[in-house]
């Protein structure tokens, strides 16, 4: 253990220039990783609490019996996709737009009947707030005869969907590519480790060293590096943060939890991009 | 001990480099190994440490056979080889202890037993009084000595030397022989490939086995692989 260790931090010793070249490698993948990620966090967030607001909207005919109402409410309320229902009477409808449209409130004091219909209001579990579902739950709702009409916002919550899927394709690709980096990035140093070090590596074949015992401080040094890269990426992305937080735009940052996470992927990128290299150099015996 | 049976080694290359190779060494047994240069004397070590596998027959090493043996048990086989090169193969930027500790810290040797077993190896070979230098500081003759006892300090049964007086004059290369002699004379078996036949004559009781053109073309002891 002793060599391992002492073998392991050695390599950042013995070469300074090339190590601290490989960290910095890491540390700009994970920090471009990072702040694409946040961007899309924060995308995310505010699709999510535009997505909030994605309902079907069902106008009854007047004069409908209520338990008519009743069953349709009871059977909605049943579909796995659906969060909760509310029924606004005519007169709820009536206070309701008194309340929102308070400028034109003239247009409804004199009247002498109620114009707006009753409707039921039906929001949508997390998950299925997409055009497809949303569309569907429209058409299911629609085949109650008392029914007059449906409103989804067909558009938006196409163009919503949309957004989403494309802040999601970018994050996959923009991720997958800086991952890729860092992943080449750490065996290309790993390689030049190795190659520095093949003399001392055909000794230890030769003398009996197991594939593990020579492998292991390369996999701690993969480890170290990612991980040192992680916050080192880290420390740039706090700085980036409070820049943009204070010039542009307010952004919600990562939690404890996540950037844990964070550190830790770089420390396994590291270690798996090590050992990646090491199974091809360590192939033959 | 190593038996070699009917062993021929042929590469995509460079073709044939060895033909029906047979022979047993024994335990405690001094074995020269001869023959011009490409007669097959590096791939035959090469069969002995399992580096490279037969074409055809079989090698037997220590209980070890070579199509038998898997990748994870070769590290095991070599612990129970004492190998030298020509080149001596130690590492620049350690002291003489430290290259003969490095074969002993790399296969998981207690740490308590690296120091005393280091400096009794050392000994054997004659160099307690530079275990502190660098190979650099060290003569050609004294970094083979360095190497013969990284060789042997995890106690091998064979020690196994492929042209270790390659890159010593004369008289240099009959003190290493004398070192390799002198290993013997206390039981462990030694094979000694080398291409120089004046080692030969100064040791005229040793088995030798002359390959020409990847074959054996003299065996002194004869059997070939019978026993």
């Amino acid at each position: 253990m002793a060599y391992t260790s002492r073998e392991a931090f050695f390599a950042f010793r013995r070469s300074p220039l090339l190590t601290a070249l490989s960290i910095a490698t890491i540390a700009f993948a994970l920090y471009t990783l990072s702040v694409f990620g946040l961007v899309w966090s924060n995308i995310d967030r505010v699709l999510e609490s535009v997505e909030e607001r994605v309902e079907v909207i069902a106008y009854l005919v007047d004069g409908t019996d209520p338990a008519e109402t009743s069953a349709l409410m009871r059977e909605v309320a049943a579909y796995p996709e659906v969060d909760s229902i509310a029924y606004i009477s005519k007169d709820d409808a009536l206070a309701r737009a008194r309340v929102e449209l308070a400028d034109y409130s003239a247009l409804y004091e004199d009247l002498e009947a109620n114009p707006l219909p009753a409707s039921v209001e039906v929001a949508l579990k997390r998950g299925f707030r997409n055009a497809d579902d949303v569309q569907e739950l429209a058409t299911r709702i629609a085949r109650f005869p008392f029914v007059e009409e449906i409103k989804y916002g067909e558009d938006w919550v196409q163009k919503l969907d949309f957004l989403q899927n494309l802040s999601l394709f970018l994050g996959l690709v923009v991720g997958g590519v800086f991952a890729a980096i860092a992943f080449v990035a750490i065996g290309a140093t790993i390689n030049i480790v190795l190659i520095s070090r093949e003399d001392e590596i055909a000794i230890m074949k030769m003398v009996g060293a197991t594939r593990a015992f020579i492998a292991r401080p390369l996999v701690i040094e993969g480890f170290a590096k990612g991980v040192i890269g992680a916050v080192l990426a880290l420390v740039l992305l706090t700085a980036t943060y409070s820049l943009l937080e204070q010039r542009v735009v307010s952004l919600e940052f990562y939690s404890p939890l996540q950037i844990v996470a964070g550190i830790l992927l770089g420390g396994t990128l590291g270690a798996v991009a090590s050992i990646f290299t090491l199974h091809r150099h360590l192939a033959v015996w | 001990m190593i038996l070699f049976q009917n062993v021929d080694k042929e590469y995509p290359r460079t073709g044939l480099a060895l033909a029906d190779v047979s022979f047993h060494l024994r335990k405690g047994e001094f074995m020269f190994v001869t023959g011009p240069s490409g007669a097959g004397k590096t791939t035959l070590v090469k069969l002995v440490t399992m580096e490279e596998r037969p074409s055809g027959g079989t090698v037997r090493v220590s209980g070890y056979a070579s199509d038998r043996i898997r990748i994870r048990e070769i590290p095991r086989l070599r612990r129970r080889l004492g190998i030298v090169f020509q080149d001596f193969r130690l590492l620049k930027n350690r002291t003489a202890r430290e290259n003969i500790a490095f074969a002993l810290e790399v296969t998981g040797a207690p740490p308590e037993q690296i120091t005393p077993k280091v400096l009794r190896t050392l000994a054997a070979v004659g160099l307690s009084d530079k275990a502190d230098h660098l190979p650099s500081e060290l003569s050609g003759g004294e970094q083979q000595r360095v190497a013969i006892a990284r060789a042997l300090v995890n106690d091998p049964f064979i020690l196994l030397a492929d042209e270790p007086t390659g890159n010593l004059d004369p008289k240099v290369a009959l003190d290493i022989l004398r070192v390799f002699k002198d290993i013997n004379l206390r039981g462990m078996a030694v094979m000694l490939v080398t291409h120089d036949r004046t080692l030969l004559g100064e040791h005229p009781r040793a088995r030798i086995i002359e390959l020409d053109q990847g074959r054996i073309v003299r065996d002194t002891a004869g059997d070939g692989a019978t026993s």
